[in-house]
C-alpha cells in the first residue's frame, strides 16, 4: 500500500523530531534546549517542504488530502470539527503566550570565555597565551618529585576546592546545590581537557570577579584565589586536577607535551 | 544506547561474578588514592582536609561507625554496613557515594583495609539487629509514634517538640567534640536514609560514639518495645516528609497581590495566599575570612504586596534562640554569642539586561540594598537597619530606612516579617518595586550561637522576586481574536473553494 504524500511528510518530520530528542537526551545525555530544537525543526520543515513540492504533481498530491477535506461535501462532518478545533487551539496558544509568565529570565553565559592576554598577580605580569605550568616538565624529568607536587596539590584542593567541586572532582561538592551557576565538573571531557594549564591559572587566580562580562562575573561563586593561595600552590593544584581525573591539558603546538 | 548495553551486561554478569576475597594491598592502594586526603594516612581522620570539615572525617582506628546493623551490644558493624556507607555516601556530610568510581570489589577491598586500622579484621560480629515484624506506616501508627516521641520527652528532649533539633542542652561525642541533634524535618541530612527501616535501626542501636542512646536497652527508663520502635520510626519518617524541600526549578519568589493591609504577624492566615520558595544556603567560603562551620542550610521566603507596600515572611530553622546576655542561651551557645540575624539583598537598580551586582554585597558600580534584622539582646529590642553596600568593605547604614521588621522564634524556627513601601522618595538609594519585573533577590542569615557574625554567615546566590501582576483582559482578548480570525479565514477558504468549478481533481 502506498502511503499518502501528506502522511509521508508528517512521518518524516516526526521521525526527525524524535530523532533529535533521542540523540540528545538519551545518547548524548544532554537535554536539547527548546530554542535549538525549534531552529532545527524550522530547517527540517523547510527542507521537507521543498522536496515534497519540487514538482507540480508532487505539490498537488501533498495538498490533495487537505483540499478534499475543505472541498469534498461528503467529508463535511470532519471538516466542521477541524474548523472548530483549529481556531480554539490557536486562541488558547495566544492566550497562554500573552498571560504573565513566572518563568525566570534565561541568563546566557559563556562558560569558558576568551582570557585576557595578560594577568596581573603576585606583583608580576603573566603572559596567559604563552606561559606553561613550570612544574609540568618534571613529569618526565623527575617523576618522584612530580608525584610529591601532585600530592601537595591534592592537599590544596581538599582544603579549598572540594566544598564546591567535590571529593571526586565531579562538581558535586557538599555546597554545590546552593550554587548557580553550578561548579565545574573536572571529570567531564568538556572542561579542563579542553583548556590549557595557563587558562586554568587565570581562572583560578582571578576567580569569578575576574571574568569578562559575557561570563556573568556577578553570579560566579569562584573565589579570587590569588588572595588565598601562592603562585606555586595554584600550579600544583592544577597538576592535581589533571592527575586525578586522568585528563591531559590542551596544548597548541610548540609545547613540550601533547 | 551504550548505557542500556552496560545495564544489560551488568545484569547478565552480576549473578555470575561472585566477589573475590578482600585484598588488603588493593584496598591500601585505593585508600591512598581516594580516602587519605580526609581520613589521613593512619586512618585517624587527620588528613590535610580534616580541619575544615564539618562534621569531621571518621577516625577508623576507633572502629566507631555511625551506621551498623549488628546488635546493640555488638561494637563492630557488618562488612556490608561499611560497604554501604562507602558506596552510597553519608548525606549531610562531605562523604560522597563512590559507586560511580569504585567497583563493588574495590569497596570490599577497602572495607578490609579500614578494619585493619582498628585491628578488627578478624572479628565476626554475631548478634544482628532484631527487626521483629515491620509495622507499615499509617495515621494510627504515626499518632502512636508521636505520643511515644514526646512521652516524658523521650526524643523531644534533644530533637525538639517539632523535631527541628532545637537544643536545650549541649551534646558532645566520645572525643569531646560538639554535636548537634538531627533536625528531623530535613531529610537530606539523615546520614543513611529516611526509610522507616533505617530509622528503626538507629533507634534500636543508638549512634555509637554519640549521646544518641539505644532505645532497645533493657536498662533504659525510656526503653521501647519492637512495636513501639516501629511506631516512632514511622512518626520520624513523617517528620522528614513535613519539612520544606528545596526544588531546584523554583528560582522565583512569586509575590501575591492582596487587597487591604498586609499582615503584621507571621502567623496571619493571609500568608497562606503566598507560595513558599525554599533555597539552599551556603557558608560564606568565598571572601576573607572564609567560614566553614555553618549550622543552617536552607531559608524559605514568601511575599505579599498591595498598592502601596510589600512584605516578606522569611523562615529558617535555627536550633538556638540567641539572646546575648541571657544565661540559658549562653549555656548552649558557642563563646561570644551574638544575636541571630537575617538580611534581604536587593539591587538598587533592577536588573540591567542580565547584568547584576556581585552576589555578595554588590560592587562599586552596582550597589545593593540590604535589609538586616537582628534579634536583639536581653537589654535591647530587635532592630532593623537598611544598608547600601558597594562590596563587603563599603557599607553605608541608615537607622531609619523605611523598613519595619519583627520576628518570632518558635520551637526551632525563626519567622521574620519585613515590610516597606513599594516606592520611596529616593530611587537612587532604594529599589522601587514595580509589578511584573523580575527583581534579583538574595538572602543572608546569621546564627549568633554558632559564632556567626559579620562576614561569618550563610548566604544564597541571586534568585528572583516577581510581583505577580494581574493578568487583566488582554490575554483573553488576544485569544478570542486569534480564534475568530483563524475561523474566518478557514470559512472564507471553504466558500471560495466551493465556488471554483475545477477543484476536487
Amino acid at each position: 500500500m502506498r502511503i499518502p504524500k501528506l502522511l509521508q511528510a508528517v512521518l518524516v518530520l516526526a521521525a526527525v523530531y524524535f530523532g533529535f530528542i533521542i540523540l540528545f537526551d538519551v545518547v548524548l545525555d544532554q537535554v536539547i534546549p527548546a530554542s535549538l530544537l525549534a531552529m532545527y525543526m524550522f530547517f527540517t520543515f523547510a527542507g521537507v517542504f521543498m522536496v515534497f513540492t519540487f514538482t507540480d504533481a508532487g505539490a498537488r498530491e501533498l495538498v490533495a488530502p487537505i483540499r478534499s477535506l475543505v472541498e469534498d461535501p461528503s467529508r463535511r462532518g470532519l471538516r466542521n470539527i477541524v474548523f472548530v478545533v483549529l481556531p480554539l487551539a490557536a486562541g488558547w496558544y495566544s492566550f497562554d503566550q500573552m498571560s504573565p509568565s513566572f518563568e525566570a529570565p534565561v541568563e546566557l553565559r559563556s562558560i569558558h570565555p576568551a582570557p585576557p592576554s595578560r594577568l596581573k598577580a603576585y606583583g608580576k605580569n603573566f603572559d596567559i597565551i604563552n606561559m606553561n605550568n613550570p612544574f609540568r616538565r618534571l613529569e618526565k624529568e623527575n617523576p618522584g618529585e612530580f608525584r610529591k607536587l601532585v600530592q601537595e596539590g591534592a592537599a590544596v584542593y581538599i582544603q579549598n576546592c572540594h566544598f564546591c567541586h567535590g571529593d571526586k572532582l565531579d562538581g558535586k561538592g557538599p555546597y554545590a546545590e546552593a550554587l548557580n551557576p553550578v561548579p565545574a565538573n573536572f571529570q567531564d571531557v568538556g572542561t579542563i581537557a579542553q583548556l590549557q594549564e595557563s587558562y586554568l591559572f587565570w581562572r583560578i587566580a582571578s576567580g569569578g570577579p575576574g571574568l569578562p562580562k559575557e561570563a556573568a562575573p556577578w553570579i560566579s561563586s569562584m573565589p579570587v584565589w590569588k588572595d588565598f593561595l601562592s603562585e606555586e600552590e595554584i600550579w600544583k593544584v592544577i597538576l592535581f586536577l589533571y592527575d586525578y581525573t586522568g585528563q591531559r591539558p590542551r596544548s597548541f603546538g610548540g609545547g613540550d607535551h601533547d | 544506547m551504550i548505557r542500556w548495553l552496560v545495564v544489560i551486561a551488568v545484569i547478565f554478569f552480576a549473578g555470575a561474578a561472585a566477589s573475590a576475597p578482600a585484598d588488603k594491598a588493593r584496598g591500601a592502594k585505593i585508600y591512598i588514592q581516594r580516602c587519605l586526603m580526609c581520613h589521613g594516612e593512619d586512618g585517624d581522620g587527620g588528613g590535610p582536609g580534616a580541619k575544615r570539615l564539618n562534621p569531621p572525617p571518621r577516625d577508623f582506628t576507633e572502629a566507631l561507625y555511625k551506621f551498623k546493623t549488628t546488635g546493640t551490644d555488638e561494637p563492630v558493624p557488618n562488612d556490608d554496613d561499611i560497604l554501604r556507607m562507602i558506596r552510597d555516601g553519608m548525606p549531610g556530610t562531605a562523604m560522597p557515594g563512590w559507586k560511580d568510581i569504585l567497583s563493588e570489589q574495590d569497596i570490599i577491598d577497602l572495607v578490609l583495609y579500614l578494619k585493619i586500622f582498628a585491628e578488627i579484621e578478624e572479628e565476626k560480629p554475631e548478634e544482628q539487629i532484631d527487626y521483629g515484624t515491620e509495622i507499615a506506616s499509617s495515621p494510627e501508627s504515626i499518632a502512636a509514634g508521636d505520643k511515644l516521641f514526646h512521652e516524658g520527652e523521650r526524643c523531644s528532649e534533644c530533637h525538639g517538640r517539632d523535631g527541628r533539633g532545637d537544643a536545650v542542652k549541649r551534646l558532645k561525642d566520645d572525643s569531646g567534640a560538639r554535636t548537634w541533634p538531627r533536625n528531623l524535618t530535613k531529610p537530606w541530612t539523615y546520614r543513611v536514609s529516611t526509610q522507616p527501616r533505617d530509622i528503626y535501626r538507629r533507634i534500636t542501636t543508638g549512634i555509637t560514639g554519640t549521646q544518641m542512646p539505644s532505645f532497645a536497652d533493657p536498662k533504659s527508663k525510656k526503653k521501647l518495645s519492637i512495636e513501639e520502635r516501629w511506631q516512632v520510626a514511622n512518626y520520624v519518617a513523617s517528620l522528614a516528609a513535613s519539612g520544606q524541600p528545596v526544588r531546584a526549578e523554583n528560582t522565583v519568589i512569586k509575590a501575591a497581590r492582596i487587597v487591604g493591609a498586609l499582615p503584621a504577624k507571621p502567623g496571619d492566615a493571609a500568608w497562606d495566599g503566598a507560595e513558599r520558595t525554599t533555597f539552599f544556603l551556603l557558608p560564606q567560603i568565598i571572601a576573607k575570612p572564609r567560614f566553614f562551620t555553618p549550622s543552617n542550610d536552607t531559608i524559605t521566603a514568601r511575599a505579599l504586596y498591595n498598592d502601596d507596600e510589600i512584605a516578606f515572611l522569611i523562615e529558617w530553622d535555627d536550633r538556638t534562640k540567641s539572646i546575648p546576655g541571657d544565661a540559658d542561651a549562653a549555656k548552649i551557645a558557642e563563646p561570644d554569642m551574638g544575636p541571630d540575624a537575617v538580611a534581604v539583598q536587593l539591587p538598587i537598580e533592577p536588573a540591567d539586561g542580565s547584568e547584576k551586582p556581585y552576589f555578595i554585597w554588590g560592587d562599586a558600580t552596582h550597589p545593593v540594598n540590604l535589609w538586616k534584622w537582628q534579634s536583639g539582646t536581653t537589654k535591647a529590642p530587635e532592630t532593623v537597619e537598611v544598608m547600601t553596600a558597594r562590596g563587603l568593605g563599603n557599607v553605608d547604614k541608615r537607622a531609619n530606612g523605611g523598613v519595619s521588621a519583627t520576628g518570632i522564634y518558635d520551637n526551632g524556627i525563626w519567622r521574620v516579617i519585613m515590610k516597606r513601601a513599594r516606592a520611596t522618595a529616593d530611587a537612587g538609594k532604594d529599589l522601587q518595586f514595580r509589578e511584573g519585573e523580575f527583581i534579583p533577590i538574595a538572602f543572608s542569615a546569621w546564627d549568633g550561637s554558632n559564632g556567626e557574625n559579620d562576614r561569618s554567615h550563610t548566604l544564597t546566590t541571586w534568585y528572583w522576586l516577581q510581583l505577580k501582576p494581574e493578568a487583566g483582559a488582554k490575554p483573553l482578548l488576544a485569544g478570542i481574536l486569534t480564534a475568530l480570525i483563524l475561523a474566518g479565514l478557514l470559512i472564507w477558504w471553504a466558500r471560495t473553494a466551493k465556488a471554483r468549478p475545477e477543484s476536487g481533481a
